[in-house]
Protein backbone atom coordinates (compact mmCIF):
# COMPACT_ATOMS: atom_id res chain seq x y z
CA UNK A 1 0.00 0.00 0.00
CA UNK A 2 1.14 3.49 -1.24
CA UNK A 3 1.59 5.66 2.03
CA UNK A 4 -0.74 8.32 2.25
CA UNK A 5 1.83 11.09 2.19
CA UNK A 6 3.30 10.34 -0.95
CA UNK A 7 0.91 12.66 -2.60
CA UNK A 8 2.84 15.16 -0.97
CA UNK A 9 6.20 14.87 -2.29
CA UNK A 10 7.77 17.13 -5.02
CA UNK A 11 8.56 15.67 -7.98
CA UNK A 12 11.14 17.76 -10.17
CA UNK A 13 10.18 17.48 -13.98
CA UNK A 14 12.99 19.65 -15.07
CA UNK A 15 15.92 20.74 -13.44
CA UNK A 16 16.90 24.10 -13.05
CA UNK A 17 19.31 25.89 -11.45
CA UNK A 18 19.10 29.86 -11.23
CA UNK A 19 21.79 31.66 -9.88
CA UNK A 20 23.06 28.46 -7.86
CA UNK A 21 19.70 28.62 -6.23
CA UNK A 22 17.79 24.99 -6.99
CA UNK A 23 14.67 26.21 -9.39
CA UNK A 24 13.86 23.00 -10.55
CA UNK A 25 10.13 22.96 -12.46
CA UNK A 26 8.32 20.23 -10.17
CA UNK A 27 4.71 19.11 -9.98
CA UNK A 28 3.82 21.94 -7.67
CA UNK A 29 5.20 24.41 -10.28
CA UNK A 30 3.16 22.62 -12.33
CA UNK A 31 -0.17 23.11 -11.02
CA UNK A 32 0.43 27.03 -9.54
CA UNK A 33 1.16 27.65 -13.12
CA UNK A 34 -1.90 25.97 -13.76
CA UNK A 35 -3.51 27.67 -11.34
CA UNK A 36 -2.55 31.05 -12.43
CA UNK A 37 -3.46 30.04 -16.23
CA UNK A 38 -7.27 28.88 -15.13
CA UNK A 39 -7.77 31.77 -13.01
CA UNK A 40 -5.91 34.41 -15.96
CA UNK A 41 -8.26 32.71 -18.06
CA UNK A 42 -11.65 33.31 -15.31
CA UNK A 43 -10.65 37.05 -15.06
CA UNK A 44 -9.01 38.22 -18.42
CA UNK A 45 -10.53 35.81 -21.00
CA UNK A 46 -13.42 35.78 -19.25
CA UNK A 47 -13.66 39.68 -18.83
CA UNK A 48 -12.78 40.53 -22.41
CA UNK A 49 -16.32 41.68 -23.65
CA UNK A 50 -16.81 43.58 -20.60
CA UNK A 51 -20.42 43.30 -21.24
CA UNK A 52 -23.14 45.15 -19.45
CA UNK A 53 -25.50 42.16 -18.99
CA UNK A 54 -22.57 39.80 -18.00
CA UNK A 55 -21.98 35.91 -19.20
CA UNK A 56 -21.59 32.82 -17.76
CA UNK A 57 -17.71 33.56 -17.42
CA UNK A 58 -17.88 37.54 -16.65
CA UNK A 59 -20.29 37.13 -14.00
CA UNK A 60 -17.58 34.59 -12.18
CA UNK A 61 -15.33 37.34 -12.72
CA UNK A 62 -17.17 39.57 -11.32
CA UNK A 63 -18.24 37.89 -8.30
CA UNK A 64 -15.01 37.13 -7.39
CA UNK A 65 -13.83 40.52 -7.44
CA UNK A 66 -17.10 42.12 -5.67
CA UNK A 67 -16.47 39.39 -2.96
CA UNK A 68 -12.94 40.43 -2.03
CA UNK A 69 -13.48 44.08 -2.87
CA UNK A 70 -16.49 44.00 -0.08
CA UNK A 71 -14.20 42.18 2.05
CA UNK A 72 -11.62 44.96 2.01
CA UNK A 73 -14.22 47.64 1.99
CA UNK A 74 -15.78 45.98 5.06
CA UNK A 75 -12.80 45.14 6.91
CA UNK A 76 -10.12 47.69 5.86
CA UNK A 77 -12.10 50.68 4.53
CA UNK A 78 -11.23 53.23 2.19
CA UNK A 79 -7.67 52.82 3.00
CA UNK A 80 -7.52 49.11 2.04
CA UNK A 81 -8.42 50.31 -1.62
CA UNK A 82 -4.52 50.31 -2.70
CA UNK A 83 -4.15 46.57 -1.27
CA UNK A 84 -6.93 45.52 -3.35
CA UNK A 85 -5.07 43.84 -5.77
CA UNK A 86 -3.13 42.20 -3.87
CA UNK A 87 -5.86 40.28 -1.52
CA UNK A 88 -7.57 39.35 -4.93
CA UNK A 89 -4.71 37.84 -6.06
CA UNK A 90 -3.92 35.87 -2.83
CA UNK A 91 -7.54 34.42 -2.28
CA UNK A 92 -7.63 33.40 -6.08
CA UNK A 93 -4.35 31.91 -6.07
CA UNK A 94 -4.75 30.01 -2.70
CA UNK A 95 -8.51 29.55 -4.14
CA UNK A 96 -7.57 27.89 -7.35
CA UNK A 97 -4.57 25.93 -5.99
CA UNK A 98 -7.17 24.18 -3.35
CA UNK A 99 -9.47 23.68 -5.77
CA UNK A 100 -7.17 22.44 -8.48
CA UNK A 101 -5.54 19.98 -5.80
CA UNK A 102 -9.29 18.14 -5.84
CA UNK A 103 -8.59 16.89 -9.22
CA UNK A 104 -7.66 13.29 -8.86
CA UNK A 105 -3.79 12.82 -9.56
CA UNK A 106 -3.06 16.55 -9.25
CA UNK A 107 -0.85 18.39 -6.66
CA UNK A 108 -1.81 20.76 -3.99
CA UNK A 109 0.85 23.49 -3.64
CA UNK A 110 -1.03 24.80 -0.30
CA UNK A 111 -0.77 21.29 1.18
CA UNK A 112 3.11 22.49 1.54
CA UNK A 113 3.75 24.68 4.85
CA UNK A 114 6.56 26.16 2.84
CA UNK A 115 4.45 27.98 0.17
CA UNK A 116 1.70 28.92 2.95
CA UNK A 117 4.60 30.02 5.23
CA UNK A 118 5.90 32.32 2.42
CA UNK A 119 2.41 33.89 1.81
CA UNK A 120 1.70 34.21 5.31
CA UNK A 121 5.28 35.70 6.18
CA UNK A 122 5.06 38.13 3.02
CA UNK A 123 1.61 39.40 4.40
CA UNK A 124 2.93 39.89 7.63
CA UNK A 125 6.41 41.42 6.81
CA UNK A 126 4.20 43.89 4.56
CA UNK A 127 1.74 44.64 6.90
CA UNK A 128 4.25 45.41 9.51
CA UNK A 129 6.23 47.33 7.00
CA UNK A 130 2.77 49.57 6.10
CA UNK A 131 2.05 49.98 9.43
CA UNK A 132 5.30 51.88 10.44
CA UNK A 133 5.41 53.12 7.19
CA UNK A 134 2.00 54.90 8.17
CA UNK A 135 2.18 55.76 11.98
CA UNK A 136 6.22 55.32 12.62
CA UNK A 137 6.87 54.42 15.91
CA UNK A 138 2.90 55.14 16.65
CA UNK A 139 2.74 50.96 15.38
CA UNK A 140 4.03 50.17 18.53
CA UNK A 141 0.60 51.36 20.23
CA UNK A 142 -1.03 48.61 18.52
CA UNK A 143 0.43 46.39 21.80
CA UNK A 144 -1.21 48.37 24.01
CA UNK A 145 -4.54 48.07 24.92
CA UNK A 146 -6.80 50.68 25.21
CA UNK A 147 -8.68 51.59 28.52
CA UNK A 148 -6.58 49.46 30.59
CA UNK A 149 -5.33 49.54 33.91
CA UNK A 150 -1.38 49.54 34.14
CA UNK A 151 -0.91 46.56 36.19
CA UNK A 152 -2.53 44.36 33.41
CA UNK A 153 -0.70 46.05 31.03
CA UNK A 154 2.50 44.45 32.21
CA UNK A 155 0.86 41.02 31.38
CA UNK A 156 -1.29 42.00 28.45
CA UNK A 157 1.43 43.86 26.74
CA UNK A 158 3.84 40.34 25.88
CA UNK A 159 0.66 38.90 25.07
CA UNK A 160 -0.11 41.11 22.07
CA UNK A 161 2.75 41.27 21.18
CA UNK A 162 2.81 37.65 21.04
CA UNK A 163 -0.01 36.74 19.17
CA UNK A 164 1.45 39.76 17.19
CA UNK A 165 4.47 37.68 16.19
CA UNK A 166 2.21 34.49 15.98
CA UNK A 167 0.56 35.58 13.16
CA UNK A 168 2.65 34.17 10.33
CA UNK A 169 2.57 31.15 11.62
CA UNK A 170 -1.27 31.06 12.44
CA UNK A 171 -1.81 31.87 9.15
CA UNK A 172 0.34 29.59 7.25
CA UNK A 173 -0.27 26.57 9.36
CA UNK A 174 -3.88 26.55 9.23
CA UNK A 175 -3.87 26.55 5.76
CA UNK A 176 -1.51 24.17 5.18
CA UNK A 177 -2.39 21.67 7.85
CA UNK A 178 -6.13 21.98 6.44
CA UNK A 179 -4.79 21.28 2.91
CA UNK A 180 -2.60 18.04 4.29
CA UNK A 181 -5.36 16.98 6.32
CA UNK A 182 -7.79 16.76 3.83
CA UNK A 183 -5.94 15.14 1.61
CA UNK A 184 -4.52 12.67 3.55
CA UNK A 185 -7.79 11.38 4.68
CA UNK A 186 -9.17 10.95 1.28
CA UNK A 187 -6.35 9.13 0.94
CA UNK A 188 -6.40 6.83 3.72
CA UNK A 189 -9.99 6.15 3.32
CA UNK A 190 -9.09 5.37 -0.67
CA UNK A 191 -6.80 2.61 0.91
CA UNK A 192 -10.02 1.64 2.61
CA UNK A 193 -11.52 0.83 -0.06
CA UNK A 194 -8.77 -1.18 -1.55
CA UNK A 195 -8.11 -2.80 1.68
CA UNK A 196 -11.78 -3.94 2.25
CA UNK A 197 -12.40 -4.71 -1.40
CA UNK A 198 -15.48 -5.37 -3.66
CA UNK A 199 -17.67 -6.25 -0.23
CA UNK A 200 -16.78 -3.97 2.67
CA UNK A 201 -15.22 -1.19 0.17
CA UNK A 202 -18.35 1.19 0.06
CA UNK A 203 -18.41 2.33 2.96
CA UNK A 204 -15.23 4.17 2.96
CA UNK A 205 -16.14 5.05 -1.24
CA UNK A 206 -19.45 6.54 0.03
CA UNK A 207 -17.53 8.25 2.77
CA UNK A 208 -15.11 10.00 0.22
CA UNK A 209 -17.79 10.84 -1.88
CA UNK A 210 -19.36 12.66 1.13
CA UNK A 211 -16.10 14.10 2.39
CA UNK A 212 -14.77 15.42 -0.95
CA UNK A 213 -17.69 18.03 -0.82
CA UNK A 214 -16.59 18.79 2.73
CA UNK A 215 -13.21 19.39 1.24
CA UNK A 216 -14.43 21.66 -1.72
CA UNK A 217 -15.96 23.50 0.70
CA UNK A 218 -12.99 24.16 2.87
CA UNK A 219 -10.44 24.58 0.15
CA UNK A 220 -12.92 27.87 -0.42
CA UNK A 221 -13.19 28.27 3.37
CA UNK A 222 -9.13 28.26 3.61
CA UNK A 223 -8.98 30.92 0.73
CA UNK A 224 -11.05 33.25 2.27
CA UNK A 225 -10.14 32.56 5.76
CA UNK A 226 -6.47 33.72 4.65
CA UNK A 227 -7.46 36.80 2.62
CA UNK A 228 -9.82 38.06 5.33
CA UNK A 229 -6.75 37.43 7.73
CA UNK A 230 -4.94 39.46 5.56
CA UNK A 231 -7.64 42.14 5.37
CA UNK A 232 -7.83 42.16 9.32
CA UNK A 233 -4.58 42.68 9.86
CA UNK A 234 -3.79 44.73 7.20
CA UNK A 235 -6.85 46.87 8.76
CA UNK A 236 -4.80 47.13 12.02
CA UNK A 237 -1.72 48.46 10.11
CA UNK A 238 -3.81 51.13 8.22
CA UNK A 239 -6.23 52.04 11.40
CA UNK A 240 -4.12 51.22 14.97
CA UNK A 241 -7.69 49.02 16.12
CA UNK B 1 -20.09 15.47 12.97
CA UNK B 2 -19.01 12.43 15.10
CA UNK B 3 -17.84 10.66 12.27
CA UNK B 4 -14.97 12.91 10.22
CA UNK B 5 -13.54 13.15 13.84
CA UNK B 6 -13.38 9.86 14.25
CA UNK B 7 -11.95 9.14 10.85
CA UNK B 8 -9.43 12.60 11.75
CA UNK B 9 -7.93 10.34 14.70
CA UNK B 10 -7.69 7.42 11.72
CA UNK B 11 -6.02 9.48 9.97
CA UNK B 12 -3.81 10.93 11.90
CA UNK B 13 -2.90 7.34 13.63
CA UNK B 14 -2.01 6.58 10.23
CA UNK B 15 0.27 9.41 9.48
CA UNK B 16 2.10 8.72 12.36
CA UNK B 17 2.34 5.32 11.56
CA UNK B 18 3.35 5.99 8.17
CA UNK B 19 5.54 8.70 9.09
CA UNK B 20 7.72 7.00 11.39
CA UNK B 21 7.59 3.69 8.78
CA UNK B 22 8.90 5.98 5.99
CA UNK B 23 11.45 7.29 8.75
CA UNK B 24 12.69 3.67 8.99
CA UNK B 25 13.17 3.08 5.65
CA UNK B 26 15.09 6.42 5.54
CA UNK B 27 12.82 8.29 2.95
CA UNK B 28 12.53 11.61 4.87
CA UNK B 29 8.98 11.03 6.47
CA UNK B 30 6.61 14.26 5.84
CA UNK B 31 7.57 15.68 2.02
CA UNK B 32 6.67 18.80 3.60
CA UNK B 33 9.88 18.92 6.20
CA UNK B 34 12.34 18.19 3.19
CA UNK B 35 13.89 21.12 3.05
CA UNK B 36 15.65 20.17 -0.74
CA UNK B 37 12.55 20.90 -1.95
CA UNK B 38 12.29 24.44 -0.35
CA UNK B 39 14.02 26.57 -3.09
CA UNK B 40 11.95 25.42 -5.65
CA UNK B 41 8.17 25.78 -4.60
CA UNK B 42 9.87 29.56 -3.16
CA UNK B 43 10.72 30.49 -6.29
CA UNK B 44 7.68 29.06 -8.18
CA UNK B 45 5.83 30.46 -5.89
CA UNK B 46 7.17 33.81 -6.21
CA UNK B 47 6.95 33.52 -9.91
CA UNK B 48 3.71 32.20 -10.33
CA UNK B 49 2.13 34.74 -7.53
CA UNK B 50 4.15 37.24 -8.98
CA UNK B 51 2.73 36.53 -12.73
CA UNK B 52 -1.08 36.10 -10.89
CA UNK B 53 -0.49 39.30 -9.46
CA UNK B 54 0.21 41.37 -12.38
CA UNK B 55 -2.60 39.98 -14.58
CA UNK B 56 -4.68 41.17 -11.69
CA UNK B 57 -3.30 44.29 -10.99
CA UNK B 58 -2.87 45.68 -14.71
CA UNK B 59 -5.14 43.57 -16.68
CA UNK B 60 -8.74 42.21 -14.58
CA UNK B 61 -9.07 44.82 -11.79
CA UNK B 62 -8.78 47.17 -14.37
CA UNK B 63 -11.33 45.60 -16.25
CA UNK B 64 -13.91 44.74 -13.90
CA UNK B 65 -13.92 48.03 -12.65
CA UNK B 66 -14.29 50.08 -15.66
CA UNK B 67 -17.00 47.19 -16.29
CA UNK B 68 -18.85 47.58 -13.06
CA UNK B 69 -18.33 51.49 -13.39
CA UNK B 70 -20.07 51.40 -17.10
CA UNK B 71 -22.91 49.43 -15.62
CA UNK B 72 -23.45 51.50 -12.79
CA UNK B 73 -23.49 54.84 -14.89
CA UNK B 74 -25.77 53.19 -17.28
CA UNK B 75 -28.37 52.03 -14.47
CA UNK B 76 -28.07 55.45 -12.87
CA UNK B 77 -28.54 57.08 -16.19
CA UNK B 78 -31.31 54.58 -16.61
CA UNK B 79 -32.82 55.71 -13.54
CA UNK B 80 -32.30 59.75 -13.90
CA UNK B 81 -34.22 59.49 -17.32
CA UNK B 82 -36.85 57.71 -15.77
CA UNK B 83 -36.89 60.03 -13.14
CA UNK B 84 -37.00 63.07 -15.35
CA UNK B 85 -39.70 61.28 -17.39
CA UNK B 86 -41.38 60.72 -14.41
CA UNK B 87 -41.76 64.84 -13.38
CA UNK B 88 -42.11 65.59 -16.92
CA UNK B 89 -45.77 63.26 -17.01
CA UNK B 90 -46.63 64.76 -13.17
CA UNK B 91 -46.04 68.41 -14.33
CA UNK B 92 -47.88 67.23 -17.43
CA UNK B 93 -50.73 66.31 -15.73
CA UNK B 94 -50.72 68.94 -13.28
CA UNK B 95 -51.26 71.27 -16.03
CA UNK B 96 -53.77 68.68 -17.43
CA UNK B 97 -55.92 69.28 -13.99
CA UNK B 98 -55.24 73.01 -14.01
CA UNK B 99 -57.00 73.27 -17.72
CA UNK B 100 -59.40 71.49 -16.76
CA UNK B 101 -60.35 73.31 -13.40
CA UNK B 102 -59.98 76.34 -15.74
CA UNK B 103 -62.25 75.48 -17.88
CA UNK B 104 -64.64 74.05 -15.62
CA UNK B 105 -64.91 77.30 -14.00
CA UNK B 106 -65.19 79.45 -16.91
CA UNK B 107 -68.30 77.07 -18.49
CA UNK B 108 -69.78 77.30 -14.37
CA UNK B 109 -69.32 81.34 -15.21
CA UNK B 110 -70.42 80.92 -18.80
CA UNK B 111 -73.29 79.18 -17.24
CA UNK B 112 -73.91 81.57 -14.34
CA UNK B 113 -74.43 84.33 -16.34
CA UNK B 114 -76.79 82.89 -19.01
CA UNK B 115 -78.83 82.66 -16.66
CA UNK B 116 -78.30 85.75 -14.72
CA UNK B 117 -79.02 87.34 -18.15
CA UNK B 118 -82.17 85.39 -18.93
CA UNK B 119 -84.00 85.52 -15.71
CA UNK B 120 -83.66 89.38 -15.70
CA UNK B 121 -84.97 89.35 -19.07
CA UNK B 122 -87.87 87.38 -18.06
CA UNK B 123 -88.37 89.61 -15.00
CA UNK B 124 -88.74 92.50 -17.79
CA UNK B 125 -90.67 90.75 -19.56
CA UNK B 126 -93.15 89.63 -17.62
CA UNK B 127 -93.52 93.28 -15.76
CA UNK B 128 -93.95 94.55 -19.33
CA UNK B 129 -97.05 92.24 -19.36
CA UNK B 130 -98.18 92.77 -16.03
CA UNK B 131 -97.98 96.54 -16.88
CA UNK B 132 -100.07 96.08 -20.55
CA UNK B 133 -102.45 93.99 -18.88
CA UNK B 134 -102.93 96.44 -15.99
CA UNK B 135 -103.04 99.45 -18.55
CA UNK B 136 -106.29 96.26 -20.78
CA UNK B 137 -107.67 96.13 -17.45
CA UNK B 138 -107.88 100.13 -16.67
CA UNK B 139 -109.07 100.52 -19.77
CA UNK B 140 -111.95 97.82 -19.58
CA UNK B 141 -113.54 99.21 -16.45
CA UNK B 142 -113.60 102.65 -17.65
CA UNK B 143 -115.09 101.24 -21.03
CA UNK B 144 -117.38 99.58 -18.58
CA UNK B 145 -118.26 101.96 -16.24
CA UNK B 146 -118.86 104.38 -19.41
CA UNK B 147 -121.38 102.15 -20.66
CA UNK B 148 -123.15 101.57 -17.43
CA UNK B 149 -123.29 105.31 -17.49
CA UNK B 150 -124.97 105.51 -20.48
CA UNK B 151 -127.67 102.45 -19.78
CA UNK B 152 -128.18 104.37 -16.34
CA UNK B 153 -128.45 107.68 -18.22
CA UNK B 154 -130.82 106.09 -21.40
CA UNK B 155 -132.49 104.00 -18.22
CA UNK B 156 -133.41 107.83 -16.47
CA UNK B 157 -134.61 109.47 -19.81
CA UNK B 158 -136.39 106.46 -20.59
CA UNK B 159 -138.10 106.64 -17.13
CA UNK B 160 -138.51 109.83 -17.39
CA UNK B 161 -141.02 109.74 -20.51
CA UNK B 162 -142.63 106.90 -19.26
CA UNK B 163 -143.56 108.79 -15.63
CA UNK B 164 -144.56 111.88 -18.02
CA UNK B 165 -146.54 109.54 -20.08
CA UNK B 166 -148.23 107.46 -17.08
CA UNK B 167 -148.92 111.04 -15.37
CA UNK B 168 -150.53 112.62 -18.55
CA UNK B 169 -152.59 109.86 -18.77
CA UNK B 170 -153.86 109.56 -15.15
CA UNK B 171 -153.92 113.57 -14.13
CA UNK B 172 -154.94 114.86 -17.60
CA UNK B 173 -152.38 117.12 -17.47
CA UNK B 174 -148.33 117.45 -18.05
CA UNK B 175 -146.74 116.60 -15.60
CA UNK B 176 -144.11 118.92 -12.86
CA UNK B 177 -140.91 118.02 -15.06
CA UNK B 178 -138.42 118.81 -12.45
CA UNK B 179 -140.14 117.27 -9.63
CA UNK B 180 -140.42 113.94 -11.69
CA UNK B 181 -136.63 114.25 -13.02
CA UNK B 182 -135.80 113.96 -8.93
CA UNK B 183 -137.84 111.49 -7.62
CA UNK B 184 -136.43 109.30 -10.78
CA UNK B 185 -132.78 109.65 -10.06
CA UNK B 186 -133.42 109.13 -6.70
CA UNK B 187 -134.96 105.53 -7.21
CA UNK B 188 -132.06 105.08 -9.84
CA UNK B 189 -129.79 106.30 -6.68
CA UNK B 190 -131.94 102.74 -4.76
CA UNK B 191 -134.21 105.27 -3.07
CA UNK B 192 -137.92 105.29 -3.04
Amino acid sequence: MHSPMEQFEIKRLLHLNLFGIDASFTNSSTWMIIAVILATAVFVWGMRERALVPGRLQSVAELGYEFIAGMVRDNVGDGGKKYFPFILTLFIFILFCNVLGMVPYSFTPTSHIVVTFAMAAFVFVGVTIIGFAKHGLHFLSLFVPKGVPFALLLLLVPIEIISYFIRPFSLSIRLFANMLAGHTMLKVFGGFVVMLGIIGGWAPLAFIVVFTGLELLIAFLQAYVFAILTCLYLNDAVHLH
Amino acid sequence: MRKPVHAAFAALAVLVASGSAMAKEGSGGMPQLDYHSFAPQLVWLAIAFLALYLVMSRLAVPAISDTLAKRQGKIQGDLDAAEKANEETRALVQAYEKRMADSREDARKVVRDRSEADSAAAAARLAALHDKLNQQIGEAEKRIAKQRDDVMAGLETMAKDIGQEVYAKLAGQPADQAALSAKIAAAAKGGR
